[in-house]
């Protein structure tokens, strides 16, 4: 079990602005981390140096205190899972996993206990003589994932490995790795730009930027507490609302469902806050609340999502179960709690 | 597009393949097998005559495998010379790519006849690696470049490299690169990485390519010719006499063919030694 730290880690590539600027970072031992963000925020390059295919410029990688910055990749000791698999096209199934024992000068007795050992464990003992090419793609990501383990690596690196399935298997591969991470109980950093994978999956979800790290924070606490108006946007479907100030009740932004306590710039001033769209409740027109119109319905089953209409011309969107059969025109009701307003920090 | 436009389509490509390809082939195939002529290509009748010739003649068995010789030691000198090269061309990082294509093209942009004189100027007893090495004192008779089965050698090496570098060149390159890292974050060094991975991924590559190269060294004409004068000569420019110079058309047809056998038949050994199962 490994505990990581990164230390202001830096990538500048030749003449350009740093891809990874200055991230500090703990993952403590035997946690699913996800790097959330878009493509080039400087996920897949904070993994890459992870991995150590990737020089740091500047900063520090450490594994349990050490300083692994400069070790190359073949003696890091990771286990790294490629968003196209990279198997060894010309092994079989067994060989492939074999292959980082044989690398380890590991007795051929013993590589053949491990193999057969994570042939179980990843549930293609019955494929073991099968070349890449005759696999499905959930097989192949198998392979993959028993090849990184099977050398029982320091920590499990995985760069966008569902982004190749399609979206039946991605569902049941993401509970797949989650349930092998849990019972390996390995320190593991997976790289996606699904918020939906990262939400799952993830104890710790990191959210990158430009770079950056925007927020890091458990599933729950980016979705519900996000920082920023990116990181609520990312994470999620989000209503924004650029608030004044209330004159009549001082520390307090002005919203159609009433006051909302904020931590104040001076008066006059607004604030920006952020409201989920299930957290806002529809009702009947006639139910007290406040009023406004149906402008869209999208109906998919479990959930309806309505885009409303406020009399001063605002919009908003809101998620829920079909309770009520409106459609396009009516005149609703809403009512929020105004506990789920997140002010957020603003953004220059 | 339906069977018949497909068929019509194919047409003149078929007509020229059959008109000047298989019957060709045939003719050769038969005549092989006929009794020679008199002021005619072949005489009457069928016979073996000609192969039993072939093979109780020591001089022919003797150039024939020669020959073969040729073949393998051009296709393993190119091999040698041409896999760093392939594999450098194969760098996605490469600069100047162009250019070092255009090189590795040379030997073809020159005419045939062209390319063996200048061989001939560059390998002969008085020529410019002899002299230079003489007036350095290196040695003191010319070493035997030219007329010998090593000049052969060396001219066909020389233009039948592309045909072996192009080849496991495009195998490189349609290597995964991430196959590598994947090996290196198992812990397998550069030179692991290369034995273990890149090597036997480029398989496909070299192994064309090794045939190709085997195949043109085997029938070429015009190098072993000049270079290997009136005192070397392979099967193909015993062939070429037979036809043109003494008009033993069966006897140079059976010649052809036991050459083509021979050719054929190491080739196909070779594709079976070299079977990659996981393609």
């Amino acid at each position: 079990m490994t505990e990581v730290r990164l230390n202001r880690l830096t990538k500048i590539y030749s003449g350009g602005k740093p891809a990874v600027d200055s991230i500090t970072l703990d993952i403590p031992s035997g946690q699913f981390v996800s790097l959330l963000g878009p493509s080039g925020c400087g996920k897949t390059t904070t993994l890459k140096m992870l991995a150590g295919f990737e020089d740091v410029t500047s900063g520090e990688i450490a594994f349990d205190g050490e300083d692994v910055g400069r070790v190359p990749a073949e003696d890091r000791d990771i286990g790294m899972v490629f968003q196209n698999y990279a198997l060894f096209p010309h092994m079989t199934v067994q060989q492939n996993l074999a292959f980082g024992l044989e690398m380890r000068k590991v007795s051929k007795a013993e590589i053949k206990r491990r193999v057969q050992a994570t042939l179980e464990m990843v549930q293609l003992d019955h494929l073991a003589d099968r070349y890449p090419a005759q696999l499905s793609g959930g097989q192949q990501q198998r392979v993959a994932i028993g090849r990184a383990l099977t050398i029982e690596p320091r920590i499990l690196l995985l760069d966008e490995p569902l982004a190749n399935l399609d979206a039946k298997l991605r569902e049941e591969m993401r509970v797949f790795i989650r349930d092998l991470q849990k019972r390996v109980g390995i320190t593991t950093v997976y790289v996606t730009h699904d918020q939906a994978e990262a939400m799952t999956m993830s104890d710790l979800v990191v959210v990158m930027f430009d770079g950056h790290i925007a927020q890091a924070g458990a599933p729950r606490e980016i979705y519900e507490t996000p920082k920023t108006a990116k990181v609520a946007g990312f994470v999620g479907q989000v209503n924004l609302i650029e608030a004044p100030m209330d004159p009549a009740t001082p520390g307090h932004a002005a919203t159609p469902f009433g006051p909302v306590p904020v931590t104040a710039p001076g008066v006059g001033e607004t604030v920006t806050l952020a409201l989920r769209p299930e957290a806002i409740d529809i009702a009947p027109a006639g139910v007290p609340g406040t009023p406004a119109t149906i402008e869209r319905v999208q109906y998919s089953g479990a959930i309806v999502d309505y885009t409303l209409r406020f009399a001063d011309g605002t919009a908003m969107e809101v998620k829920t179960i079909p309770r009520h059969p409106f459609a396009t025109g009516d005149a609703v009701s809403l009512s929020v709690d105004l506990a789920r307003f997140r002010q957020l920090e603003r953004e220059y | 597009m339906s069977q018949r436009k497909t068929f019509l389509l194919l047409l003149p490509a078929g007509v020229l393949l059959v008109a000047f390809l298989a019957i060709p082939y045939v003719s050769v195939f038969i005549s092989a097998f006929r009794e020679p002529g008199q002021g005619t290509p072949y005489g009457e009748g069928y016979t073996i005559a000609n192969f039993s010739r072939i093979l109780g003649d020591w001089f022919y068995v003797k150039q024939a495998l020669n020959t073969m010789l040729i073949g393998a030691v051009t296709t393993l000198a190119t091999l040698v010379i041409g896999l760093p090269v392939a594999f450098q061309l194969a760098r996605p990082d490469l600069k100047l790519r162009g250019l070092f294509y255009g090189i590795v093209l040379s030997p073809l942009l020159v005419g045939i006849v062209i390319r063996s004189y200048g061989w001939t100027i560059l390998l002969g007893n008085n020529g410019v690696i002899n002299r230079t090495l003489r007036e350095w004192g290196w040695i003191d008779g010319p070493l035997p470049l030219m007329y010998n089965t090593l000049g052969i050698v060396i001219a066909l090496t020389h233009v039948f490299l592309p045909f072996m570098i192009l080849p496991i060149m495009s195998a490189v390159q349609g290597i995964d690169p991430s196959v590598s890292s994947a090996a290196r974050s198992l812990g397998a060094k550069r030179p692991t990485v290369i034995r273990r991975v890149l090597l036997p991924l480029a398989m496909p590559g070299i192994q064309s390519g090794c045939i190709l190269v085997f195949v043109l060294a085997l029938s070429s004409y015009v190098t072993p010719a000049l270079i290997g004068g009136l005192r070397v000569k392979t099967t193909a420019v015993t062939v070429v006499d037979a036809m043109i110079d003494t008009f033993q058309w069966p006897f140079g047809a059976a010649l052809a063919l036991t050459l083509s056998v021979l050719g054929g038949g190491s080739v196909l050994i070779f594709a079976r030694l070299t079977r990659m199962k996981w393609k």
